[in-house]
C-alpha cells in the first residue's frame, strides 16, 4: 500500500472548536482533536457524548458550523464524503454500508474500478482484492462472494479491505468490535498493528476499556458535546480517572421527587426467566404498582429486546411474563394491549407515530373502540378526549389537527405518552423516552412519566444516559451483554459504579 | 431496532468450508425462472399447436418479442439502477411522430426528421431523470407525469399539423430508403422471412449485457439500484448514472419508434400507451426486482420472449386472443413467485 510516510512528526490531522448544531440540539460543542501518523488515537464518551457527529463531520457527511480541521498542515473542508476520501480519511460505520448484490470484488473498488478504455479488468480487481484480504490475514473470503452471503465479521473486513483499496491514512473505526467474537478481535487488532506500523493513523472508538489499554496510544474523552480530556496516554490512565472524565454533566436536569416506597404495593408485571436466544438470557424482575424500574446497558446489550419481548413483539424462547397475575401469550402484541401493556419505542418516527397524521387521530390510535360508533369514527369526541390530554400535558402547540410532524421532539413524545394515558394502560414500558427530545423538555417529560406511576401504572425504561435512569427510576437493573448484573435501589448507586458495571470485564 | 447483535451467529470460520456449488451458481442466476418458464411454455405450445412447431411460426414470435424487447433491455437497466420510467412506452410514438411530422412538415431528407427525433428522445430521457434526482420524487409519479404529458402532446400535435389522427405516409420522401433498410428491413434464412428488428434486438442485449458484466458503468448500476446512498460515499456517480439510464432508454424508445414508423410508413398518435407496463413486466419475468440492485438484460429478452410466445402461441393454437393479457398475467405471478422460491432456496442451502 503506497502510504506516504511521515514528514514531520507533527500531527496528521487536527481539529480545533468544531461546532455543530442541530435543530434544538448542540451536538458538538468545541470539540478538539489531534491524531498522530501512525497512532491508535481513542475516542471515549458516554452515548450522546458527540462521538458520532464527530465522525461524521470528519467522513464529510456533516459540515461543521465552526471551527478549523487542518490535515497534514493544511486547512481543508471536508464538503463531501468524496473529499474525505480523497484526503485519505476512511471510515468504516458500525452499520456496515456495503452493496448488497456485488461482489467482494465490485464492492471494494466501487467508485474507483480498475478500469482499462472504459473494460473494467474484473480479474485485475480480484486479484489485488485476494491481495488486500490476505493483508487483512483473511484470503478464506472468495473475492468472487456476493458480500450479502457474508457474516457480519466477514463484511467488516471487506469494509477495510475497500478503505486500504484507497490511498488511506487515517481510517476511523467505529465500535469494530461490536460485532466481533474475541479470536476475531485479536485479528482486528493484529490488522491494526499493521497499518500503525505503516504510518496510518487509526481512530478508534469502543466502549470497552480494555480494548483501549490494548489497542490504543492516546485517549480524548468527550462530554457533551465537548472535549474534556485529550492526549491521555491509553495504557496509563486509571479507569477512575476516564469514567469520572466521561460522567458528571454540567447540565443537571430536574428529576421528580420519589415517592416513599410502599412495601404492599401490588405487582403488576411479573417477568420470569425470560430468554431471546442469542440476545439475552435468564431475565427476571418484578414491577410493582406506581413503581419505576430502569434498565441501565449499552446499546447492544439486549435492553431495547427485553421490552420488545415483554411487548410481545419478539418471541421469547422461555420464560414467562404476566400482568396482573394473567399470565400473557408469547409473541402476541395484540394479547400485551389487551392485558393493558404500552410501549413507547426508541423510533419514534419509524415505529411510533403516523407523523403526517392529525395529533388527536395519533392519540385515540390505540383507543378506536371507544370512539366508533356503529362503524363511523366520532371525530368530535376523539378531539374532546385529545384535546383535554394535550391541555394537561401542556403540548405546545396546542390544537390538536395539526400533523405530528410539525412538533418537536419533546412534543412528540408527550403524544406518544397521551394514547397510553387515554387507554388507561397498566405497564408501561418506555425505550428512550428522551431520545431527540431537547434538554428544556426533558424535564417535562421526566415529571410526566413519574405522574403517570403516580396514577397507579407500573413504568419499565430503558435509557442509554445513565444519570437519567438514576435519576427517574425507583429500580435500577443493569445489562450486560444479555444478562442482568444487577439489581438494586436506584438511590444506592452511582454513575460510576453503573458505568464500571457496564464496562468492566465485558467479553473481549 | 438499530442496535447490533452482541455476537455474530454465523462465524467468520464457516467461509472457508461454504464452497458455492456450480449448481447453486446456476440457482443463483436472476433469469433462471424466466429461463425455465420459457422453455415450459415452448414446450407446451410445440405440444399443442401444430402451426407454432414451424419456423415461420419462429420467426413470428422472435418478431414480436423483438418489438417489447428492445424496449424492455433499457426498462430493465434502469429498473436494476432502481428507477422506472412510465413515459417508456408513448416515447416510441414520440419519436416515430417527431421524425415523420418534422420531415414531412419541413421536407426535408427523413434523415434530418430522424436525427431530430433522437435529440427529442433523449432529451425526454435526460428531463425525466434530471428531474428525479433533483426533486427527489419517485420515479413512478415523475415519470407518470411525462408520460401523460406525452399522449397528449402525441395527439395534439398530429392533429394541429396534420389535421387528422395519424402522421402521413413518408414512403416516398428522400432518404427513406437506407432509414427503412436500417430499421425496418427483412432478411431470410432457409426460405424464412426474418425481420432485421430481431437482429438488433439481439445486439442490444448482447450490448447491455457486456456494459452490465464488463465495465464499471455495470457496477454503478447495480451499485445505484442496490443502495444509493453507500454508493454515493464512496465515489460513484450516482446523478450521473441513473440520468444516464433514462436517456439510455431514451435511445431505445427512439429506435423502436424508427422502427414503428418505417414498417407503417406512418404513425397512429394514439399507439403506445400500456407498453410501459408490458416491458415492466418483461424485464420482472426475467428477474429484475422491483426494488432495484438486481437483474439482468438477458432476463429482460426472456421475459420479452415469454411475452411473443404467449402473444403468438394462442392464435397458433386456435384461441381467441382475447385471453393473451390474461395468459401474460398468469405467466408475471407464475414468474415472480417461482423467482422468489427460487432465491430463498438457493441462498438458503
Amino acid at each position: 500500500m503506497p502510504v506516504t510516510a511521515p514528514t514531520s512528526a507533527g500531527p496528521l490531522l487536527q481539529m480545533s472548536g468544531i461546532v455543530k448544531t442541530f435543530p434544538g440540539v448542540r451536538a458538538l460543542d468545541g470539540v478538539d482533536l489531534d491524531v498522530r501518523p501512525g497512532e491508535v488515537h481513542c475516542l471515549l464518551g458516554q452515548n450522546g457524548a458527540g462521538k458520532s457527529t464527530l465522525i461524521k463531520v470528519l467522513s464529510g457527511a456533516h459540515q461543521p458550523d465552526d471551527g478549523e480541521i487542518t490535515w497534514a498542515g493544511e486547512s481543508v473542508a471536508l464538503g463531501t464524503p468524496m473529499a474525505a476520501i480523497n484526503q485519505g480519511i476512511s471510515t468504516i460505520y458500525q452499520e456496515l454500508d456495503l452493496v448488497h448484490g456485488l461482489t467482494v470484488a465490485e464492492n471494494v473498488f466501487l467508485g474507483h474500478e480498475i478500469s482499462r478504455g472504459g473494460l473494467s479488468q474484473r480479474t485485475e480487481a480480484r486479484r489485488r482484492t485476494r491481495g488486500l484480504l490476505e493483508r487483512l490475514g483473511h484470503s478464506e473470503i472468495p473475492a468472487g462472494r456476493e458480500v450479502g452471503r457474508l457474516s457480519t465479521a466477514g463484511q467488516q473486513i471487506v469494509s477495510m479491505a475497500r478503505a486500504l483499496s484507497r490511498d488511506t491514512r487515517l481510517i476511523i473505526m467505529d465500535e469494530p468490535s461490536a460485532v466481533l467474537d474475541q479470536e476475531e478481535v485479536h485479528n482486528l487488532f493484529r490488522v491494526i498493528r499493521d497499518l500503525t506500523s505503516d504510518g496510518v493513523a487509526v481512530i478508534y472508538i469502543s466502549h470497552r476499556l480494555e480494548e483501549i489499554r490494548e489497542i490504543g496510544d492516546r485517549v480524548t474523552v468527550l462530554k457533551d458535546g465537548r472535549t474534556v480530556a485529550t492526549g491521555l496516554d491509553a495504557r496509563e490512565t486509571p479507569t477512575k480517572e476516564l469514567i469520572r472524565l466521561m460522567t458528571g454533566r454540567d447540565i443537571e436536569y430536574v428529576f421528580p421527587d420519589r415517592p416513599d416506597g410502599q412495601p404492599d404495593a401490588a405487582t403488576v408485571l411479573e417477568v420470569d426467566g425470560l430468554a431471546l436466544a442469542g440476545t439475552f438470557a435468564d431475565v427476571g424482575f418484578r414491577v410493582h404498582t406506581g413503581e419505576i424500574v430502569g434498565l441501565a446497558g449499552l446499546v447492544g446489550s439486549g435492553r431495547s429486546e427485553i421490552l420488545e419481548t415483554i411487548y410481545g413483539a419478539r418471541r421469547a424462547s422461555s420464560g414467562t411474563v404476566s400482568v396482573d397475575g394473567k399470565m400473557m401469550r408469547a409473541g402476541s402484541v395484540v394479547g400485551a394491549v389487551r392485558a393493558g401493556v404500552g410501549l413507547c419505542p426508541e423510533e419514534r418516527k419509524s415505529q411510533g407515530l403516523l407523523l403526517d397524521q392529525a395529533v388527536y387521530r395519533n392519540i385515540t390510535m390505540s383507543s378506536m373502540a371507544r370512539f366508533s360508533r356503529a362503524g363511523f369514527m366520532d371525530r368530535t369526541a376523539e378531539r374532546a378526549a385529545a384535546t383535554e390530554l394535550t391541555t394537561s400535558l401542556d403540548v405546545r402547540p396546542s390544537g390538536v389537527d395539526r400533523a405530528v410532524r410539525t412538533l418537536s421532539g419533546g412534543n412528540q413524545q408527550k403524544i406518544v405518552l397521551a394514547r397510553w394515558l387515554l387507554r388507561d394502560c397498566r405497564v408501561l414500558l418506555l425505550d428512550e423516552p428522551t431520545r431527540g427530545v431537547d434538554v428544556g423538555a426533558r424535564s417535562e417529560i421526566y415529571a410526566l412519566v413519574r405522574s403517570l406511576a403516580a396514577r397507579g401504572v407500573a413504568v419499565v425504561m430503558v435509557s442509554s444516559e445513565v444519570p437519567e435512569v438514576l435519576g427517574l427510576a425507583d429500580r435500577v437493573l443493569v445489562v450486560r451483554e444479555g444478562e442482568v448484573v444487577h439489581e438494586g435501589p436506584a438511590d444506592q448507586i452511582d454513575e460510576h459504579q453503573v458505568l464500571d458495571l457496564v464496562m468492566e470485564g465485558s467479553a473481549a | 431496532m438499530s442496535e447490533s447483535p452482541v455476537a455474530t451467529e454465523t462465524p467468520l470460520a464457516d467461509e472457508r468450508v461454504t464452497k458455492t456449488s456450480p449448481l447453486q451458481k446456476l440457482l443463483l442466476r436472476p433469469e433462471l425462472g424466466a429461463l425455465v418458464g420459457a422453455i415450459g411454455i415452448y414446450v407446451f405450445f410445440f405440444a399443442v399447436a401444430d402451426p407454432f412447431r414451424s419456423l415461420d411460426a419462429f420467426s413470428t414470435i422472435m418478431y414480436s418479442s423483438s418489438t417489447i424487447g428492445i424496449m424492455a433491455v433499457g426498462v430493465a437497466l434502469l429498473m436494476i439502477g432502481g428507477e422506472f420510467d412510465l413515459s417508456a412506452g408513448v416515447a416510441v410514438t414520440t419519436s416515430a411522430l417527431t421524425a415523420s411530422l418534422f420531415s414531412y412538415e419541413f421536407s426535408t431528407n427523413v434523415w434530418v426528421g430522424i436525427f431530430v427525433a433522437l435529440a427529442v428522445a433523449l432529451a425526454i430521457g435526460f428531463f425525466n431523470g434530471y428531474l428525479v434526482m433533483k426533486t427527489k420524487i419517485p420515479s413512478f409519479l415523475i415519470t407518470l407525469g411525462t408520460f401523460l404529458m406525452l399522449q397528449g402532446a402525441n395527439l395534439a400535435v398530429t392533429k394541429l399539423l396534420t389535421g387528422q389522427v395519424a402522421s402521413r405516409n413518408i414512403s416516398d420522401m428522400d432518404g427513406f430508403g437506407l432509414a427503412d433498410a436500417i430499421f425496418a428491413s427483412d432478411f431470410s434464412i432457409a426460405g424464412t422471412t426474418f425481420r432485421i428488428s430481431i437482429v438488433w434486438w439481439l445486439v442490444f442485449v448482447a450490448i447491455a449485457t457486456w456494459l452490465l458484466l464488463r465495465t464499471k458503468v455495470g457496477n454503478w448500476i447495480y451499485a445505484v439500484g442496490g443502495d444509493a446512498e453507500s454508493a454515493r460515499a464512496v465515489g460513484v456517480p450516482v446523478v450521473k448514472t441513473k440520468i444516464g439510464l433514462f436517456m439510455g432508454v431514451g435511445f431505445l424508445a427512439w429506435f423502436a419508434g424508427m422502427h414503428l414508423l418505417f414498417t407503417f410508413n406512418s404513425v397512429q398518435s394514439g399507439e403506445g400507451v400500456g407498453n410501459e407496463f408490458i416491458f415492466i413486466i418483461a424485464a420482472v419475468i426475467g428477474g429484475c426486482l422491483l426494488t432495484g440492485g438486481y437483474g439482468t438484460a438477458i432476463g429482460a429478452a426472456i421475459g420479452a420472449f415469454i411475452y411473443g410466445m404467449t402473444e403468438k402461441g394462442i392464435v397458433y393454437a386456435g384461441w381467441n386472443p382475447d385471453w393473451v393479457k390474461f395468459f401474460l398475467g398468469v405467466m408475471l405471478l407464475l414468474a415472480t413467485v417461482t423467482n422468489l422460491w427460487v432465491r430463498n432456496r438457493a441462498s438458503r442451502s
